[in-house]
């Protein structure tokens, strides 16, 4: 969809804000521009016209509020539009408003005229005073003699991406041939306009339409099936802007318009002096039929339309009440008449080409085997009506067998008049030998000149190798099926007489589902697995840590209960304090149970360490089983050699 | 009288003709499938051809598909003038049998003689195409349910050990070397399966209008014709909008065709969201 301007405020009370500010801001300031002297300039530009053109009359006036004002009518000379234009400036502090108000004037006949002086009364009761002005109007031979035309003298550039148009003519372009010539050049220098060269409807008030559409087709005499190309520029004004939800369509049922959808583009644009959006699609048109037939289109517009109540330079902030409705907005209407092809001269393989095209053809290979396909390139470029081309004629042949083409469409230009159409088409040689390829014409309608056109296709030579093909034949009896093949049976491999493997489907596995969950579940149970794997070995290895911890601390007590026994000399307690710390340490390291850690099962897993721990073992045995009464022990050395005992022990816990 | 009255003497006869009957069943279904491809082979070989091809077709809607009966459908509406036609079911039956020369023949034979560039299987075309999926899922599956045995067993070793009646330590390793072939594989495995259907596996239709389908340039009816492709050529499938489906031509040039002018090879694969 397109955008309105962000400038264009959309929602009325928006724009009522707006304008409350303003005029808050021209309430605050009135005294000082009510207390300047008013002034006004005049001015004619340009003072001398070439007949069928105009010129603008500007009035003025700076600082005071006019009364409503016409210039004298003048024979000869007409008033084509009006417009409007107040602007509010701030000078050393002064605040003025100016309102300037447009005559567009154009002449009947060439010759001097004077539009006379007159008065404009102002609305603090004084008048002002314009003078005479002058305007020579010379003659022109290619002046159109409808007055107030637009001219079509020097027109600046078309707006990119845009094919330059002709100029809004309620009549329309009258002169059959010349036409467009081939190429996406300009049709006519003269023939494109500007905005300001546009004449829009005028509103009672004299401003130009608020919404008008504007049809410019390239021509309006074609012939039956020729696409012309047309510009539809549809203008809404700036104060009245929304956003639009539909396209232009043509009135009536005499035409077949291109599709519109998404080839348009959108400017912001002075109509007049007034600020208009400009919607413009470049399209084509054509027509079924011969005749005479109106053309002209419509949209259905949605736009703000508002009360005007009088006319005064600060109207537009006043009298307003915003209301958005659909309306559908006609175009000018144009008559295009349309002619029949001449039967004189028609080619019997006319499609119903009408423009202006080159065509050229191409062959690979250029060697190959009977049997063997050679590749028909054919590309055909210019203007024209594109639906219709097809590939083409392949004269007939029986040394060539010639099947269905291809084709691809390049549009190069808006209107998709202009593009490349390409066919590929393939023809199998029958026989060998040296064959020239068929001969190829394609035929198209010229409309600048007025006739058919043929152009014969030149096309290289194919040296073709191999045996003859054998031909087809009649419809075979029973029984000689070969024969009533309409492809060379010959070469076909016959019907298998089995069925083979049957499958219910031919979709593949992996578009069952079950495909994907089996494999995901499995792939789930796995990632489960590893996770409850995960899970326990952390948890383990929590726990061996507790325990290594709590094995740590008995053994620590167990050190204690030894020094403790040494410095009381109490033998007992301190051999079983020691063979427990000697049981704990190895339970440790060995993962078992330290009460179970006996000689025997130390000597069983290490006997080197048994035999050091023996001597420990057999006296802690020998006191504890006589309650500690055996005698007397250095107990200090025994410490000692417990814990060198232990120490190697400790230092790997 | 009751209504049934159940006789010893009768009970073992009847049971005998049942199951007799039960086992006659599909050999004569078999006879009367031989019947029916013999009639439209018959019909073929006479000149029948469209006659033969609706045989071939009620056969294939009443057994199921296989790569000989598409080629003899395909062979029948060759030889009836129906290029799209045959080129689809040419197509079919190569799709069941990529490796079958037969089949890539006429394929082709059919291809040049209505005009269109031949399309055989590369190798790699060829490779992918042949894999037997059921096959294949049975190789993820052993490998996966491996390795989740494997892992329990680890796991719970001293209870495995035990109940299998080896040491542990042995079982410990026997698991080490599950993983250690068995993660490898699967990844082989899962990495050829993604290879396969993300890029072998493209939705391919044939174009069956009459002389030529009409390419458009977005998928209306009012929209812009950009170009044709003639009957019988094979196309992929990229997308689909209500009743058109967006095409790529084998020269790349793409653009919405109608659906009723183009058949999937794979029948219902237009009715499943493209994979590639």
């Amino acid at each position: 969809m397109k955008s309105t301007p962000a400038m264009i405020p959309q929602r009325p009370a928006l724009r009522a804000i707006m304008h409350a500010l303003v005029l808050t801001a021209l309430v605050c300031f009135s005294s000082l521009s009510a207390s300047a002297a008013a002034t006004f300039t005049q001015k004619i530009d340009p003072p001398e016209i070439t007949l069928g053109n105009t010129t603008t009359v500007t009035i003025s006036i700076q600082g005071a509020e006019a009364n409503d004002f016409q210039l004298p009518e003048v024979d000869g000379l007409n008033v084509i539009s009006t417009g409007v234009n107040t602007s509010i400036s701030l000078i050393n502090g002064a605040f003025s408003t100016t309102a300037s108000r447009t005559f567009e004037i154009g002449a009947s006949h060439a010759g001097s005229y004077t539009i006379p002086a007159f008065d404009i009364g102002l609305q603090d009761g004084s008048t002002l005073h314009i003078k005479a002005m002058k305007l020579n109007v010379v003659p022109a031979a290619s002046a159109s003699s409808v007055p107030g035309l637009p001219a079509q003298n020097s027109p600046p550039s078309p707006p990119p991406n845009l094919a330059p148009y002709p100029v809004f003519n309620p009549n329309g372009p009258v002169v059959m041939p010349p036409k467009v010539p081939v190429g996406p050049t300009p049709p006519d220098a003269s023939a494109t306009t500007t905005p300001s060269e546009v004449n829009p409807p005028l509103e009672p008030d004299g401003r130009p339409a608020k919404v008008f559409i504007v049809i410019a087709p390239e021509t309006t005499d074609a012939y039956v099936g020729e696409s012309i190309p047309m510009r539809i520029d549809f203008y809404l004004r700036l104060d009245v802007a929304a956003q639009q939800d539909s396209l232009p369509t043509i009135k009536g049922s005499d035409f077949l318009i291109n599709s519109l959808t998404g080839r348009y583009q959108e400017e912001q644009l002075e109509v007049a002096n007034e600020p208009y959006i400009r919607d413009t699609w470049i399209t084509a048109i054509s027509a079924p039929k011969s005749g005479d037939f109106p053309l002209q289109m419509v949209r259905d517009t949605y736009w703000v339309k508002r009360v005007r109540v009088n006319f005064t330079p600060l109207s537009n902030f006043f009298m307003t009440q915003p209301t958005l409705e659909h309306e559908p907005i006609s175009s000018n209407q144009l008559t295009i008449h349309v002619h029949s092809l001449p039967d004189e001269g028609r080619p019997a393989h006319f499609t119903g080409v009408i423009g202006q095209l080159k065509v050229t053809g191409t062959a690979q290979p250029l060697t190959v085997a009977v049997g063997e396909p050679v590749t028909l390139n054919f590309t055909i470029t210019g203007s024209g009506n594109f639906d219709y081309i097809r590939c083409p004629v392949l004269a007939e042949d029986p040394a060539w067998k010639s099947y269905v083409p291809s084709s691809k469409i390049d549009y190069q230009d808006n209107t998709h008049t202009q593009g490349v159409k390409t066919f590929t088409q393939a023809v199998i040689p029958q026989k060998s030998g040296n064959l020239p390829l068929p001969q190829a014409t394609f035929s198209y309608f010229d409309p600048s000149t007025k006739q058919y056109v043929t152009i014969p296709i030149s096309l290289p030579g194919v040296t073709v190798t191999g045996s003859a093909l054998a031909t087809t034949a009649s419809p075979a009896a029973p029984g000689d099926s070969e024969a009533a093949n309409p492809a060379s049976a010959a070469e076909f491999l016959p019907n298998r007489v089995t069925m083979g493997h049957l499958y219910s489907t031919l979709l593949p596995v992996y578009h069952q589902p079950w495909f994907w969950l089996t494999q995901g579940g499995l792939l789930l149970a796995l990632a489960l697995g590893l996770l409850v794997m995960f899970i326990a070995s952390r948890r383990k290895k929590v726990d061996d840590s507790g325990e290594r911890l709590q094995q740590q601390l008995s053994l620590k007590q167990e050190q204690e209960a030894m020094a403790k026994a040494v410095s009381d000399g109490n033998a007992l307690n301190f051999f079983v304090a020691a063979r427990h710390a000697i049981q704990l340490q190895l339970g440790a390291q060995w993962r078992v149970n330290p009460e179970a850690l006996t000689l025997g099962e130390i000597r069983s897993r290490d006997a080197s360490l048994a035999e050091s721990l023996e001597p420990l073992f057999t006296q802690a045995d020998e006191v504890i089983y006589s309650g500690g009464t055996g005698g007397r022990f250095d107990l200090a050395h025994w410490e000692r050699h417990v814990r060198e005992l232990l120490q190697p022990h400790l230092q790997t816990a | 009288m009751p209504f049934f009255s159940f006789r010893p003497r009768f009970c073992l006869p009847t049971s005998l003709l049942v199951v007799f009957s039960l086992l006659l069943l599909p050999a004569l279904r078999a006879d009367n499938i031989t019947a029916d491809i013999d009639a439209a082979n018959r019909a073929y070989t006479y000149g029948s051809y469209d006659e033969a091809a609706k045989l071939f077709r009620g056969i294939i809607a009443a057994q199921g598909y296989s790569a000989p009966l598409y080629f003899d459908l395909a062979n029948a509406e060759a030889r009836a003038g129906h290029p799209g036609q045959a080129m689809l079911n040419y197509e079919r039956a190569r799709y069941l049998a990529p490796t079958d020369a037969d089949i890539d023949h006429n394929l082709q034979l059919a291809r040049k003689q209505a005009g269109l560039e031949p399309n055989s299987y590369r190798w790699w075309q060829v490779m992918l195409r042949s894999i037997n999926w059921t096959f294949w899922f049975v190789l993820i599956i052993v490998s996966l349910t491996l390795l989740l045995l494997a892992l329990i067993a680890s796991n719970w070793a001293k209870v495995f050990a035990q109940g299998l009646n080896m040491p542990e330590a042995r079982l410990r390793k026997i698991c080490k070397g599950v993983f250690f072939i068995f993660i490898p594989l699967s990844l082989v495995f899962a990495f050829v399966e993604v290879a396969v259907i993300g890029f072998g596996n493209r939705i391919e239709g044939v174009i069956v209008a009459p002389k030529e389908g009409t390419l458009r340039l977005s998928p209306f009816d009012s929209a812009e014709k950009i170009g044709t492709i003639p009957e019988g050529e094979l196309v992929t499938v990229e997308d689909r909008h209500n009743d058109y489906l967006r095409v790529e031509a084998r020269d790349h040039h793409f653009g919405w065709i109608q659906q009723k002018e183009i058949e999937p090879v794979v029948a219902g694969s237009f009715d499943v969201p493209p994979t590639n």
